[in-house]
């Protein structure tokens, strides 16, 4: 397998997780979640987005990524800190207020 | 705990200049560390040097598809007892001092230039310019723990712990947009992206062990160990035996013609 190719595969797929986490947090924020919800809200997204990709995948996934686990846990911790950021942005311009 | 009411001017004029501040410096300083990255020279010799490493890996491990010859004659280039390229080279081990060498310690200034100074400056010019400000809540409850960092410059011990004050709602951004850096400035300058690409393309290559003669000896011991094993052996078995229509056709037309 291609080191390189794996490599660009990890990026677009923390592209995705980024772009995902950033719009899945303006929305938690704009619906105005709060506790819990907002977190289950999070991973609920995040596992959506594994499952779109893999799913354009097809069955062929194997080819696209080493593990299985990578698809859903890589940089699932770091976009929660996005999902946060923009959680409270958007809750604190909208409800707080 | 009562709920607060929050002027909508601190909305206004507070909450919305951090983070507006916070994603505008970081895009000014992408843009300053870009203009200010040296190039990095590469000696010949060591880009000789991981240029063999390399070859030796892939021989490693794809030369069950060379034939056993090729492959004996690839390994005893390398492994020879007395001319092989593992044995023979001997390389000084390097090791950079970065207090004597003067590029060195240039990149180390400009790294902290680029990124520690600014978020002091910034940082304190916001503590001083929008201090004891209540800015927003955050939508979780969370422990007493978090009230030093989150209110940090709001002093109050009454106050519930998922407020968020002026000065850590900056941090709370300097950490929370670093990714967006990546999403942003890949998207904006496709140039730096290809640069970046082609840096880890050639990484291999450049990031040399700072001891090549140490990963020539491990190299060499890894080919050592490895033994040829040809993935073709059973090919032309293999071939024949294919659920292929166009084979299926040929074999047919053979069995009428006999």
């Amino acid at each position: 397998v291609n080191e390189g190719a794996i490599r660009q595969n990890a990026a677009i797929l923390d592209y995705c997780r980024t772009s995902v986490s950033c719009l899945a947090g303006v929305t938690a924020g704009i619906m105005g979640l709060t506790g819990l919800y907002g977190f289950i809200f999070y991973f609920l997204t995040a596992g959506m987005m594994s499952m779109m990709l893999l799913t354009k995948a097809g069955s062929s996934w194997k080819k696209f990524f080493s593990s299985w686990s990578v698809l859903f846990s890589s940089g699932l911790f770091g976009g929660l800190f996005t999902y946060i950021l923009f959680w409270t942005f958007l809750y604190g311009m909208v409800h707080v207020y | 705990m009562a709920e607060l009411l929050l002027d909508s001017d601190i909305r206004i004029w507070v909450f919305l200049p951090i983070v507006l501040i916070t994603f505008l410096v970081g895009i000014i300083r992408h843009y300053v560390a870009t203009l200010m990255t040296s190039e990095k020279t590469v000696e010949i010799q060591q880009i000789k040097d991981s240029q063999a490493l390399i070859r030796s890996r892939m021989l490693r491990e794809n030369g069950k598809f060379l034939p056993r010859a090729s492959f004996e004659m690839r390994k005893h280039y390398f492994n020879n007892k007395d001319d092989g390229y593992f044995a023979t080279q001997k390389r000084e081990p390097v090791v950079k001092n970065p207090m004597t060498d003067p590029t060195m310690m240039a990149d180390m200034m400009k790294g902290n230039v680029t990124n520690v100074i600014p978020m002091i400056v910034i940082g304190g010019w916001i503590n001083w310019a929008f201090s004891g400000f209540l800015t927003t809540k955050v939508p979780f409850p969370l422990t007493l723990r978090f009230k030093p960092m989150l209110q940090r410059g709001v002093e109050l011990s009454a106050l519930d712990a998922s407020w968020v004050s002026s000065a850590s709602w900056y941090f709370l951004n300097v950490f929370g947009l670093r990714s967006m850096y990546n999403l942003i400035l890949g998207q904006d300058n496709a140039a730096d992206q290809t640069r970046m690409m082609q840096d880890q393309m050639t990484g291999a290559a450049m990031g040399m062990p700072p001891d090549p003669s140490k990963a020539f000896k491990a190299e060499w011991e890894a080919l050592e160990i490895s033994s040829h094993k040809w993935a073709l052996e059973q090919i032309e078995d293999e071939l024949v035996n294919k659920n292929d229509p166009l084979l299926e056709n040929v074999r047919a037309q053979r069995n009428r013609n006999l």
